[in-house]
């Protein structure tokens, strides 16, 4: 099959999963707003130590709402594509991975469009709202290099998650319950990407780049942006790599994902 | 209601809600874990907030610590889930036999609740350690505040059984609560002062807050244990929490009324 014909199946089976869930309207909207009103509680919290304090690890308010914007934005995209990685147990447990097997699709591509979480809109739409403010409120030269950088990390950062999320699930043809690892790892993408690395003592600021990709979802390419490369426990180029870093991760975690899945046993229902 | 008469059956039926904790251990334990994810990550924001200053507003940074470490502990180990319990009953339609039992359902939703509760103490051996390894735990300010806080914690238990309770019972009128439910995980949780203590709120924010029961659950007790009593003394603080109970009876009776000739029983 040419690559062409796979991205049209691809697109016709994520076309699919977008119409079947907006036959609920009502749901769609109060999704999107219950996701929307999630992220920004977050945001909520760092306005009112910055307003109240003025930085947070030297950050002003509108530099921090820049990170959380294109984090909050890298994050929507990742939930958009990968969100039923959070779904693998029921999948594998179920049996409905056996379809998966007979069909010429890629199994991971099938799992990834067999449904839409709608709430993903609400956190691009939260995404969109803070880089709108952050932008007009922060002094940056919008070059291209700038520009490219920031479509660039933003997808990369997506990639990432993505990457993470699909090793961990990968897990789950081995133990098939890795549903409380997954979610308490995307909680600390959540909690911890929104903020400045710096703020952690050094080994946790470690942790959170070499041990956890954290730190290169938002925080960093944020930084290159800002100017503040300086205060990067790398070397200032690095950032200029995370949308590549971001489709190596991802590839690497396929790769993974391919090897474990020969362990597939099925349930036989 | 004759207590006597439905002990039994409430002793039973709490008995059943602790079992339920157990089962589902391994997920308990994580949402422990990720507790002292959020006490870690408020430690370390508030701390680069204070910027080596010792007090802030009165308040000094080992109090401030001990605050969050405290509140997010226990708004994790008061979360009684009992919204739950009742949509699935009325999904599958059992809501049908539970309102036909000799005992009242909120009488055996409370007891739920309370063995719910009682059965997850024990994960205190898990919490205590990772609250101490991700925040700051100080003694508290006096022994008079210490005990205070103990009674104060339970008059936040009940408070915060009562909110559930009342989420739960609007499940009567609509099944499709996921919106409404996360607005109230939402507003609940930055309302309680596990996040921010209102202390540090804006003023127009503070006001909003304060007249919300959220808080009673969560700042009260903990500000009274690190030596702030929200009102200034520890006896009106108390009293704030006893006048929500009242009130939030009040509310339930109220709206357990309406909803039970309102019951749709679901075919199964």
């Amino acid at each position: 099959m040419s690559i062409m014909q796979r991205l049209s199946i691809l697109g016709a089976l994520a076309s699919t999963s977008l119409r079947a869930e907006f036959q609920y309207r009502a749901n769609v909207v109060t999704s999107i707003i219950s996701g929307l009103l999630y992220q920004l509680t977050g945001f909520i919290v760092i306005w009112i130590v910055v307003d109240r304090f003025n930085t947070i690890g030297g950050w002003s308010l509108a530099e921090i709402t820049f990170l959380y914007g294109m984090r909050l934005t890298s994050h929507g995209i990742f939930y958009a594509c990968f969100s039923q990685m959070f779904d693998i147990d029921r999948v594998l447990i179920s049996g409905e991975y056996d379809r998966y097997l007979v069909r010429p699709v890629s199994p991971l591509a099938q799992l990834f469009t067999r449904k839409l979480r709608v709430n993903c809109f609400g956190d691009l739409l939260g995404g969109f709202l803070l880089l709108g403010f952050a932008v007009t409120n922060i002094d940056v030269i919008w070059n291209t290099a700038n520009v490219i950088l920031l479509i660039g990390a933003i997808i990369g950062g997506g990639l990432i998650e993505g990457a993470v999320q699909i090793v961990l699930g990968s897990m789950s043809f081995r133990f098939l319950n890795g549903q409380s690892i997954r979610v308490t790892t995307n909680e600390v993408f959540n909690l911890y990407g929104n903020y400045p690395t710096r703020i952690f003592p050094g080994v946790i600021e470690y942790l959170l780049t070499f041990a956890l990709p954290v730190a290169f979802v938002a925080y960093m390419p944020a930084s290159a942006i800002l100017g503040r490369s300086d205060q990067l426990i790398v070397w200032s180029w690095v950032p200029w790599i995370t949308p590549i870093l971001g489709i190596v991760l991802f590839l690497g975690a396929v790769r993974i994902w391919r090897r474990n899945s020969v362990l597939y046993q099925s349930s036989g229902s | 209601m004759m207590i006597s008469r439905n002990f039994g059956g409430w002793f039973e039926y709490g008995l059943m809600a602790a079992r339920r904790v157990y089962i589902y251990r391994f997920n308990s334990i994580f949402s422990i874990l990720l507790t002292g994810v959020t006490i870690y990550l408020l430690t370390v924001v508030w701390t680069s907030a204070y910027a080596g200053r010792t007090e802030v507003g009165g308040i000094a940074i080992g109090q401030l610590l001990t605050y969050l470490t405290i509140t997010n502990l226990q708004v994790r180990f008061l979360t009684p889930e009992i919204d739950e319990e009742i949509r699935e009953r009325i999904r599958e339609g059992q809501i049908a036999f539970d309102l036909n039992r000799p005992t009242a359902y909120p009488g055996m939703l409370m007891a739920s609740a309370a063995g719910a509760m009682t059965g997850r103490l024990p994960m205190l051996l898990i919490g205590l350690p990772v609250a101490l390894v991700a925040g700051e735990l100080g003694a508290p300010d006096s022994v008079a505040s210490g005990f205070a806080y103990a009674a104060s914690l339970v008059l936040a238990w009940i408070i915060a059984v009562e909110l559930n309770l009342v989420i739960g019972l609007v499940s009567f009128w609509t099944l499709e609560l996921t919106g409404f439910q996360a607005m109230y995980r939402l507003i609940g949780n930055f309302a309680t002062g596990a996040l921010i203590p209102l202390w540090f709120m804006p003023d127009l924010v503070r006001i909003i807050v304060q007249l919300l029961p959220f808080q009673a659950m969560a700042f009260l007790p903990v500000s009274i244990y690190v030596g702030e009593p929200a009102t200034g003394h520890i006896l009106s603080a108390l009293g704030v929490q006893i006048l929500w109970i009242a009130l939030l009876v009040l509310g339930i009776r109220w709206i357990w009324h309406r909803a039970f000739s309102h019951a749709v029983i679901q075919g199964g």
